[in-house]
């Protein structure tokens, strides 16, 4: 633990604080660590410095959430995550119907169809709302977890692995889609 | 804004006060030190900053922008000063406790 462990704390504290707390914040906390770091020792204002950042997430999450931004982003976001549903639904119920499996949901057929329609969803939810694929990607990546560890389904390991990783990618690619052919309309 | 007779949560009251007692000299570390020394609690600058946002939409304080330090950083500090409005939630909030702890003798300082 050392100065590179402070450079990377800093870094993802800088992406998370509010914009407009930014500057003051990693400044408070720059010039706290480098009086403890004369009067106490390095490791000990290191150590300080993670734990400063580690109790401040919660409070700054919430803080930025409960502007009135982030609560349409978020409802935004929650809608998306009705209509992935949805879809998954649709998909899975159109695959068991047409193969007579009550097995279907485990059939990748059911991923390669549901794909497409995620990127579009990940397309709209951009248009609608900045950051809102960020939030409907954290509700998808919280989602499985929570499924993973408290859920009394049994699940084939591959198919946890690759729900985490389709449903989060899907949406990335649906924005960044859409940031291209905004930029290629610019040009 | 949100009215200045609401009262103010614990960690509000307790911010506000440190904002009053720092006069010119309140910003983020010397808003931290100052609850850390009066209450003994371990508090973390991003529930410093997210209180102190949260009084500033309540119009409670103001903030204005510093200079920058070359141990900060290079960046500047926030100061944050008490309102009128904000002089009124405290006495408000103090008058509540005054009335409501009235009469408990277990309270009285000793």
């Amino acid at each position: 633990m050392g100065r590179r462990a402070v450079h990377w704390a800093m870094w993802a504290f800088s992406r998370l604080a509010p914009h407009s707390q930014r500057e003051a914040l990693l400044g408070d906390l720059a010039e706290e660590y480098a009086m403890r770091a004369t009067a106490l020792s390095p490791s000990a204002a290191c150590r300080w410095y993670l734990r400063q950042v580690c109790a401040s997430v919660p409070p700054l999450l919430w803080s930025r959430l409960a502007q009135p931004g982030w609560i349409v982003t978020t409802a935004v976001a929650l809608c998306a995550y009705i209509a992935v549903g949805f879809v998954e639904l649709i998909v899975n119920w159109a695959i068991a119907g047409a193969s007579g499996s009550s097995a279907a949901g485990y059939n990748p057929l059911g991923m390669y169809l549901t794909f497409p329609l995620v990127v579009l969803i990940g397309y709209v939810t951009a248009g609608l709302r900045r950051r809102a694929e960020i939030v409907l990607v954290a509700m998808m990546l919280l989602s499985v977890t929570a499924m993973t560890l408290w859920g009394h389904e049994s699940l084939p390991a591959w198919y946890r692995i690759a729900y985490f990783l389709v449903g989060p990618a899907a949406t990335l690619t649906g924005s960044s889609l859409r940031s291209r052919l905004l930029a290629l309309g610019r040009s | 804004m949100k009215n200045s007779q609401e009262p103010l949560g614990s960690l509000e009251h307790i911010v506000l006060l440190a904002v009053m007692g720092l006069g010119a000299n309140a910003y983020g570390v010397t808003v931290r030190r100052q609850i850390e020394g009066g209450t003994g609690r371990d508090i973390s600058i991003g529930a410093v900053y997210a209180t102190l946002v949260r009084l500033e939409s309540k119009g409670l304080i103001k903030s204005s922008t510093g200079e920058p330090t070359a141990e900060r950083g290079g960046r500047a500090k926030r100061y944050f000063r008490m309102t009128a409005a904000g002089e009124g939630a405290l006495r408000n909030t103090h008058e509540i406790i005054l009335k409501m702890s009235a009469g408990l003798k277990g309270l009285q300082a000793t």
